[in-house]
């Protein structure tokens, strides 16, 4: 069995257009949400990308090519290509009522748009589906079968969305708040992001990672499942628990979302490690979650900048996020839990400098 | 054993004979996570198993999906929110999750499509290597389709 590394990562964001401006919008303390109003006239705080242009494929296009290069992926384009995304092109179907298309229509579209050669795949898990991509990623590239391979994880304005999320009650009026005092529903965005696995040596291996589907609250989190999920990434990756120096939560401010995270990391961990969560500064990006954060995390252990919570925290949940960077960063969890039942996790390695 | 059920199409009845041997008919789901468990039952009814073995990996494919109930969200979109039971079953994942709940089972489940049918099989079979994986793949609509193999472990 190979290794696969994160050799490259792009992201656009509502941070900014690529990892380089999302850095520089964190440290001055990042961008608040906008409003995303429906047709309906109800409204929710969404983290958009500043791009206000009207054709929604044209900007999907733009957006894509740009995070894809940003990767570093598109001087080997013969590996397999995974689009991941829980929305996949819908905000184009609602504006040119055109159903006739099928679900890999839009990966047919990125394909093209990247002149990608090698094979393209479909992912579509909801929130975790860029993190089940970089799966089967890692494990094509780790089977020996490609030298590399370009996980895509594509979240683009659509009203199905946002109308969905809000007719669960599971949206905050407000700026999101994990593992806040106040914490009261999420906040969604837009994101495009790139993973670029290789195996080729990075500063960043891909150690192992377990995705757990657990039906028995399809709308929310799991504790039994998130254990799973966490050990199942431990385990895979030959990680005990107390080598784990910091952990990338899920936390995206769903009351109970957040204390069932937590909860079944005080089953693993004892004392926790650093915590961070990535949400208050990118949203919710849905299936884009897993890559954006994978790709916004690393670069925030580069820069040594950290989000700041900005709200009070909930006690009572015994939580303290980061920060600055650990002392000791060798290994981080990262969580990517959601929706449909999924429940992913997986561990980083820090390459020996 | 291996085994192998093609629903293609599925009998005219296939939801009443889906109560049936489920017992009750599912709730709140939708067209396409229907199909999806009336095809993984029988294939698994056909490899002699009643519950999906732990370990076991499950993976599903369509090239359309469940594009009925994301039409109809998309409607009801129009004039205010969408119903939640219709916004969910738009989501292919909420199969994973019937699935998981009806075959007893908690574990690896993806969605992933792709055009070349075989390159998928060849993944599935791959991935099945140490503890067998369920593969089906379901299509909704005017020709619906519901096709799964048990690939035992190696």
């Amino acid at each position: 069995m190979k290794d696969a590394y994160i050799a490259g990562s792009g992201l656009a964001s509502a941070l900014g257009s690529d990892l380089p401006a999302a850095i520089e919008a964190l440290r001055e303390g990042g961008v608040a949400p906008r409003r995303f109003e429906l047709p309906s006239g109800n409204a929710w705080p969404y983290h958009a990308i500043d791009d206000d242009c009207a054709d929604w494929s044209a900007r999907a296009e733009r957006i894509v090519r740009r995070v894809a290069a940003e990767s570093g992926a598109l001087s080997m384009r013969d590996g397999p290509l995974f689009v991941a995304s829980s929305s996949v092109d819908i905000g184009a179907r609602e504006l040119d009522r055109r159903f006739e298309h099928d679900m890999l229509a839009f990966a047919d579209g990125v394909q093209h748009w990247l002149d990608w050669r090698g094979p393209v795949y479909s992912v579509c898990t909801a929130c975790t589906s860029s993190m089940v991509a970089l799966f089967s990623a890692a494990d094509c590239v780790r089977a020996g079968l490609c030298e590399s391979a370009l996980v895509l994880g594509v979240e683009l304005r659509n009203a199905l969305s946002v109308g969905g999320f809000g007719a669960m009650q599971l949206l905050s009026q407000r700026p999101a708040r994990p593992l806040g005092a106040a914490r009261d529903g999420l906040v969604l965005g837009e994101a495009v992001a790139a993973l670029h696995v290789s195996r080729e040596p990075a500063p960043w291996r891909f150690a192992g990672g377990a995705n757990v589907t657990d039906g028995r609250d399809p709308a929310g989190i799991v504790p039994d499942a998130v254990e799973a999920a966490c050990r199942g990434a431990l385990a895979s990756s030959g990680v005990v628990p107390g080598a784990i120096d910091l952990v990338k939560l899920q936390a995206a401010g769903s009351p109970s979302g957040d204390a069932n995270e937590l909860c079944a990391l005080e089953r693993i961990f004892d004392p926790l490690p650093s915590l961070t969560t990535l949400k208050s500064a990118l949203g919710h990006t849905l299936g884009a979650s897993g890559a954006a954060e994978i790709a916004l995390l690393v670069a925030c252990i580069d820069a040594g900048v950290w989000p700041d919570a900005g709200h009070p925290l909930d006690r009572s949940l015994g939580a303290r996020l980061v920060a600055r960077t650990p002392e000791r960063l060798r290994h981080a969890l990262v969580n990517i839990l959601g929706f449909g039942g999924g429940h992913t996790a997986c561990v980083l390695e820090a390459s020996p400098r | 054993m291996n085994a192998h059920y093609a629903g293609t199409p599925p009998p005219a009845d296939w939801r009443e004979r889906l109560a049936a041997r489920l017992g009750q008919r599912p709730r709140r789901i939708g067209v396409w996570a229907e199909l999806a468990l009336y095809g993984a039952r029988r294939c698994l009814d056909a490899a002699g198993l009643d519950v999906l073995p732990a370990g076991a990996l499950l993976r599903a494919a369509s090239l359309r999906g469940p594009m009925q109930a994301t039409r109809e969200a998309v409607e009801q979109g129009k004039s205010g929110l969408p119903m939640p039971f219709t916004f969910l079953q738009s989501q292919p994942c909420q199969a994973l999750a019937t699935l998981s709940v009806a075959l007893g089972w908690q574990g690896d489940a993806r969605f992933i499509a792709c055009r070349d049918r075989e390159l998928l099989l060849r993944m599935a079979e791959r991935e099945a290597e140490r503890h067998g994986v369920l593969y089906g793949w379901i299509e909704e609509g005017a020709k619906p389709s519901t096709e799964w193999w048990w690939i035992g472990a190696a």
